[in-house]
């Protein structure tokens, strides 16, 4: 039996929605077939009041073990960094999260606002958002850069927005069923088995981005989205080509751009106007190459590319 | 305006051939200013052939120091000739250029 406790902090509950579509586990496999118990959730919890406050200090007394604590939602700082703004449970919700994070073994944030601040933390931030430990790339956040749970192990950081529902679930069940440390995480904490490839690893629409040919329009049945709808598969560490949304499609399949909400600068250019969902150029070359690949090598490839691309590549395909 | 392609191709060529003075310059350096650039092409009558050439800065050789053409645009269908963007949807010879030419 492994105790879980999930907390929201500045948060829209989006992430709470996609762990409650989970297939695989799905979030009642938690519980039936994984020995979850679920001490508290905001959609799922029992307790009210007095009785919540009084869970949460045996939590923080020691008196109720809890193995995963989850926290989804930035924490919230403001105003002038006593938290008042987001007060749960008789006190603000940083408290909380500080006195709770000492004695989990294991925390995960869930969702870019517990990882990385995501849109709340944006520019000018007026809540004083920040993840638990980061503040975009910023390595510390709330909990500073040396926290490491009683297991030892940084905050596991599941980004995402929302998080795709079988990442959350199945980093829960590693966790709770003894393998936690067998995680591997990259350098912004995230588990390698999920944000190692790239959005555009499975794109169906890689034989466009291979043969240069461009989506002009949401929704078209051919062209690659990166050119000129800003799409960021090429530069965003993700499965979402891998591991589908609803078992069936994703959004670059749907033929809208990933906005490349597992990384750390999301929302990017601070959603300046004229910044989303278009490509950032600079003399009509793109401002960001996709990973690993110089502004020469690009120009080369297009040429080439162009030139031997098949006239199907020009055609609708069904693409979804 | 002629609707078969290869009759608009012609003409354009013409067009083109017989000096009409487009706006090459200024390249659109931002996004912003390439936005502008779009703004403007919506505001035209579909049909108007000679507007979506002159705002769209056509030439009919490549351009510049990197001698930047069609052929090399994203906006660009090889198979067909034809320029992709929405504002502009005419067709092109791979040899021309135009400040609207993304990479």
């Amino acid at each position: 039996m492994a105790n879980l406790l999930w907390l929201q902090g500045g948060a829209c509950s989006g992430n709470t929605m996609s762990f409650l579509n989970a297939e695989e586990p799905s979030a009642c496999d938690l519980v039936t077939d994984f020995g979850i118990n679920v001490l508290w959730h905001p959609s799922l919890g029992l307790e009210l009041g007095e009785n919540l406050r009084r869970m949460l200090d045996a939590i923080v007394s020691g008196e109720i073990a809890m193995d995963i604590f989850v926290f989804e939602g930035t924490v919230v700082n403001a105003p002038n960094g006593t938290g008042e703004w987001n007060r749960f449970c008789g006190r603000p919700m940083k408290d909380w999260v500080a006195d709770l994070a000492k004695v989990a073994t294991f925390t995960v944030a869930v969702g870019d606002c517990a990882t990385w601040g995501g849109i709340p933390a944006t520019a000018p931030n007026p809540s004083e958002s920040e993840g638990l430990q980061f503040l975009k790339r910023e390595h510390g956040g709330f909990l500073g850069k040396d926290y490491t749970s009683k297991a030892g192990l940084p905050v596991i950081n599941i980004p995402g927005c929302p998080a795709h529902p079988d990442w959350i679930t199945q980093i829960v069940v590693a966790v709770a069923t003894g393998r936690g440390g067998d995680l591997t995480l990259d350098e912004f904490q995230r588990p390698k088995t999920f944000f190692t490839s790239f959005t555009q690893t499975g794109c169906t629409r890689n034989m466009h981005f291979a043969y240069k040919v461009s989506a002009t329009e949401f929704g078209q049945r051919k062209g690659c989205l990166f050119y000129d709808l800003g799409c960021r598969g090429p530069m965003t560490h993700s499965p979402c080509n891998r591991i589908l949304w609803n078992r069936v499609s994703s959004k670059t399949r749907a033929g809208m751009p990933c906005l490349g909400c597992t990384e750390p600068e999301f929302p990017f250019f601070d959603l300046e106007p004229g910044t989303v969902f278009k490509t950032q150029t600079v003399m009509g070359a793109p401002k960001d190459m996709p990973t690993g690949v110089d502004k020469a090598g690009y120009i080369k490839l297009t040429a080439a590319a162009k030139a031997a691309s098949p006239a199907w590549a020009e055609e609708d395909l069904f693409v979804v | 305006m002629a609707s078969d392609p290869e009759d608009i191709l012609k003409t354009i060529a013409a067009m083109l051939e017989a000096g009409l003075e487009t706006e090459v310059e200024p390249f659109p350096e931002t996004d912003k200013e390439f936005a502008d650039i779009l703004i403007k092409l919506r505001q035209l009558d579909p049909n108007d052939l000679k507007g979506k050439l002159v705002i769209g800065g056509f030439v009919d050789h490549p351009y510049g120091p990197e001698q930047q053409r069609c052929m090399e645009c994203m906006y660009y269908l090889v198979h067909r000739k034809w320029c992709d963007l929405p504002e502009l949807a005419v067709p092109v010879e791979p040899e021309w250029w135009c400040r609207l030419w993304r990479i």
